[in-house]
């Protein structure tokens, strides 16, 4: 397809529904070199559906939302009083200016210690399935609470966190007001936390746009670009739904011993170097890329996925040789910009003392 | 459809198009479960799609074998454990089924290992 385009060739894609009734995106080559794809958004099949943005956030049965919760929350979360050194929130990792990220290859701790792994977004988590590039934190609560109890993370300790509560009258009395007749506990804190983060939620991007209808929201060399992306670059295969992402754990050939999700689930051959499938929205924001923030850009990324992968038992069955051509690799790239939404700055909050 | 669209649609599809195929739960990998019962009770299928079991609980008779088609798109990699037993299927490719007998009462947790989001309950009486 894409890849034998030649000076005169292109291509229509069209979206087809067998007899079958499978979906099927399919191109044919029309002679229309670097040309707009025909493709016909049709919003009632499955496959466009699974695209389309939720309409309201999931809340788990034992912590709802409030707006309490999410005011008190997003103090917590920027609060650095909650760290060993009183410097570092949860948010000197997960910054908002950063894509909720960092920047950084590898995430840095409390003491000034490199840790093993790059930050991962706290973006859209409130549909995710288990958090932390290894599964190892079943919810978003778990999430708020590992990092701040982690010795090499935020070095938090109960206590210290429990002194912040009780000490600080807004939280003390927020607390008390949010959850009446209970102790102030880590527990609740958390709860709060998870209740902001689950506000932290993508916009409407280009690709949104287009799929709703508006066919000039996304360039030509976009539209290529997602062709390529459910065909012939298989990235659909892990970065699926309106997250592009499928929330499950690959080893995607990265070099290292990390076992990732493996120790976790141990004994599952698949899940040997095995990470999770992160989110691609706002992705050209959130570079570097990768678990282990290896890949400095996403042309980077595109070349490994292509041929840079390292073979092994664990590797997972949807990696394989892409032999992308550089239009492909380019096409994927305007698609992958075209995934980030213009959301309004983010507003800090005034910490009470 | 064209060559060109035949070539596509198995890349897109890839083992989709392939004869379905079978892994049955190895009777000796089973000894957590139950190595004495009877397997033959009943038949019951639970369908892999779009990254979600058919079923989210699933009620069977003790020995019945449950047949786990992955009609997904994508390999998965189911892992049942509970009342003792902790079965994995392997990978299993787009269009393989997975037969896991329960000889034994009880509540077991089926998960992907792949994708874990990917759950259900079976409950044998």
């Amino acid at each position: 397809m894409h890849g034998n385009r030649g000076a005169a060739a292109g291509f229509l894609c069209r979206l087809l529904v067998s007899a079958a009734g499978l979906i099927v995106l399919t191109a044919a080559s029309l002679g229309n070199a670097g040309g707009e794809p025909a493709m016909r958004v049709d919003q009632g099949s499955a496959f466009f559906k699974d695209y389309q943005r939720p309409s309201a956030i999931p809340q788990p049965e034992d912590n709802p939302a409030t707006a309490d919760k999410i005011r008190l929350g997003k103090m917590l979360f920027f609060d650095p009083r909650l760290s060993h050194s009183g410097v570092e929130s949860c948010a000197t990792c997960h910054n908002p200016s950063l894509g909720w990220q960092d920047g950084l290859a590898k995430g840095v701790g409390d003491n000034g210690g490199t840790l093993n792994r790059r930050t991962p977004s706290i973006l859209n988590m409130a549909w995710a399935g288990p958090m932390q590039w290894d599964g190892s934190a079943s919810s978003l609560e778990t999430q708020a609470l590992v990092p701040m109890m982690s010795a090499t993370e935020m070095a938090g300790t109960e206590q210290r966190v429990l002194a912040l509560l009780n000490n600080v009258a807004a939280y003390r009395e927020g607390m008390a007001s949010i959850f009446p007749s209970q102790p102030i506990t880590v527990a609740n804190a958390v709860k709060l936390i998870a209740a902001f983060e689950r506000t932290v939620v993508s916009g409407q991007a280009p690709f949104d746009r287009w799929l709703a209808g508006d066919a000039s929201a996304m360039s030509p060399a976009a539209k290529r670009g997602f062709v390529v992306f459910n065909t012939k670059g298989n990235c659909a295969a892990c970065h699926s739904s309106w997250r592009f992402t499928d929330d499950g754990f690959h080893d995607i050939g990265l070099p290292g011993d990390d076992p990732g999700r493996g120790q976790i689930m141990p004994g599952i051959i698949v899940l040997d170097h095995a990470f999770k499938t992160p989110t691609l929205r706002n992705i050209a924001q959130r570079g570097p890329y990768m678990h282990d923030g290896s890949q400095a850009t996403l042309e980077a990324v595109i070349d490994h996925y292509d041929h840079g992968f390292i073979r092994r038992a664990s590797l997972s069955d949807q990696v394989r040789p892409l032999n992308l051509t550089a239009a492909d690799k380019a096409d994927l790239i305007a698609f992958m910009n075209a995934l980030t939404s213009e959301d309004p700055p983010v507003t800090l909050p005034v910490l009470p003392r | 459809m064209t060559g060109a669209d035949l070539a596509l649609f198995q890349m897109i599809k890839g083992a989709h198009l392939m004869n379905s195929r079978v892994i049955c739960g190895a009777l000796a990998a089973l000894g957590t479960l139950s190595s004495g019962a009877v397997l033959a009770a009943g038949l019951a299928t639970v369908d892999q799609r779009g990254l979600s079991f058919g079923v989210s609980s699933l009620s069977v008779a003790v020995g019945t074998i449950v047949t786990f088609q992955n009609s997904d798109t994508t390999s998965h990699n189911i892992i049942i454990t509970g009342n003792g037993a902790n079965l994995n299927s392997g990978l299993q490719a787009p269009g393989v089924a997975f037969r896991a007998p329960f000889p034994k009462a009880g509540t077991y947790q089926v998960i992907c290992g792949i994708h874990p989001k990917m759950n259900m309950t079976v409950i044998v009486k």
